[in-house]
């Protein structure tokens, strides 16, 4: 009997436990939303052609939407802020367990970072992966030193003092999850122009880091076995700056592996990019206008380039993205 | 069997405790011109530092709170959000009309450098770190020739 009794209180403590873990993590909703967009793949069917994966400079620069409306093309953004090249890596080889696209699109803005940046960008990237292998990997090589492993398994570790900063978010999304992006694309309608940006400094290092090189060859060897083209871009933010060194060793890297790399920096007039009423925060990302002028640009590229499926004539597919579509407009029309 | 459960659940909320660390107050970098003195981390205010003739923002990628660049005749100061204020992050000096508190100024050598800041520094390509209680001093070179000088603050993430 009291063998039951035990069991009984360590039972209803690890329910309490497992309860707060859930309670106190970041829902990630309705405030910073930018850490719900890896695991809202989780919910979207699994057809797509052309997969993005990168930082901020590809979920606010590109919409699968009008990619789909062009070109009919199917395609998903699995960016995060600040995502690392080995976090690229990681979630690519998450996607491939379940779906293989043709195309993978990596941004190649990432390849400045050598070490992890900050906890709270590894947080929006990795708090909401489902777990797995990768996922396991993934905060390994992102962590922080002041981070440990086990606030990551048992968010309470980290987040108990949300306990007493609890908001209507995290009761709402307790239990559940809404829709923030589409097919990975965040939509901001601000307008806010380039005036002027600080001044360039001069680069400490021409040569990318060792271990960039290394997670681009595993994302190129990884996209090579499962007979992926593999796609390079630098998508059109004016800053951080972009500088020739860099760009000149992507294209080194390109022609040797037969790669293609789009620098759209150097398309800005044929896109049609005009960057006081294209971006919403003075050059580092596109807005909704400007993001539609891009991805206007590249569809019609990325269909006749990589042979894509017009998925308009696919009745299943296209009653998914007709219902999306729906929801696009509603939400631009609402302005938010 | 009540006491238990008050046990384990208080247990569970402060399985962690939270850090505070130890204000230093050694000796930092800083910056002087016209006899106005910047600290790294100060309070940036227009009626302190003056009016710009340049300014940018720069936010971050999903937090909120802006970079701000405040861009002057000889420097740019950059700032970082801290509440309601903005702090001072960054001096960067932008021609040899400027020099730093020990004398040394853009079109100098590294020979100079070396002889005012000693041999105490992290080469990083060709710029030269020095670090000193959460402050850093770094030297832009390009062919043994100073062409850049930004005094930065360490921010902990």
């Amino acid at each position: 009997m009291k063998a039951v009794r035990i069991s009984l209180i360590v039972l209803l403590l690890l329910g309490v436990f497992w309860f707060l873990n859930i309670l106190v993590s970041p829902k990630y909703m309705e405030s910073l939303v930018e850490g719900s967009m890896i695991s809202e793949y989780y919910d979207t069917p699994k057809n797509h052609e052309v997969l993005f994966i990168g930082d901020c400079e590809v979920y606010a620069n590109f919409s699968p939407m009008v990619l789909y409306e062009e070109e009919g093309i199917s395609s998903y953004i699995r960016g995060s802020s600040q995502q690392l090249i080995w976090q690229s890596y990681g979630i690519l080889k998450e996607t491939l367990k379940y779906e293989k696209p043709k195309v993978v699109i990596f941004n190649v803005n990432a390849m400045r970072y050598s070490t992890p940046v900050s906890e709270a960008y590894n947080r929006l990237t990795i708090d909401k992966m489902k777990w797995s292998k990768e996922k396991i990997e993934m905060i390994f090589s992102s962590m922080t030193e002041e981070e440990n492993f086990w606030s990551y398994v048992f968010p309470i570790l980290r987040y108990h003092s949300r306990i007493f900063e609890l908001t209507e978010e995290d009761f709402t999304y307790l239990f559940q999850r809404r829709q923030n992006t589409f097919n990975g694309f965040l939509i901001n309608q601000n307008v806010k122009g380039v005036e002027s940006l600080p001044t360039k400094r001069p680069l400490t290092e021409t040569r990318f880091a060792d271990i960039t090189y290394e997670y681009l060859d595993k994302i190129r060897e990884l996209c090579e076995e499962n007979n992926i083209e593999l796609v390079l871009i630098k998508a059109p933010s004016l800053y951080p700056y972009w500088y020739t060194e860099y760009d000149e060793q992507i294209e080194e890297y390109a022609s040797k592996y037969g790669l293609d790399y789009y620098n759209f920096l150097e398309n800005i007039l044929e896109i049609g990019l005009d960057y006081s009423v294209d971006t919403y925060d003075g050059g580092l990302h596109l807005n909704l206008s400007g993001a539609t002028k891009l991805s206007k640009y590249f569809a019609p590229i990325l269909k006749e380039k990589y042979s894509l499926t017009d998925y308009r004539d696919n009745e299943e597919v296209n009653a998914y993205y007709q219902k999306e579509l729906e929801k696009y407009y509603e939400e631009i029309g609402s302005g938010m | 069997m009540k006491k238990v459960l008050i046990l384990g659940m208080i247990c569970l909320l402060f399985l962690v405790g939270c850090g505070q660390e130890s204000a230093k107050t050694e000796e930092k970098y800083s910056f002087s011109y016209n006899n106005m003195d910047f600290v790294l981390g100060e309070i940036f205010t227009r009626e302190k530092f003056g009016t710009e003739v340049e300014y940018s923002e720069v936010a971050s990628c999903a937090f909120e709170g802006l970079d701000k660049t405040f861009k002057y005749e000889h420097y740019e100061i950059t700032t970082y959000p801290d509440g309601e204020d903005d702090r001072i992050y960054s001096i960067y000096l932008l021609d040899d009309t400027v020099s730093t508190k020990e004398g040394v100024k853009i079109t100098d050598d590294v020979s100079k450098m070396k002889e005012v800041y000693g041999s105490e520094y992290t080469e990083q390509g060709e710029s030269y770190l020095y670090s000193k209680n959460g402050t850093t001093l770094q030297f832009y070179t390009s062919n043994g020739v100073i062409i850049g000088i930004e005094y930065s603050i360490v921010i902990d993430n």
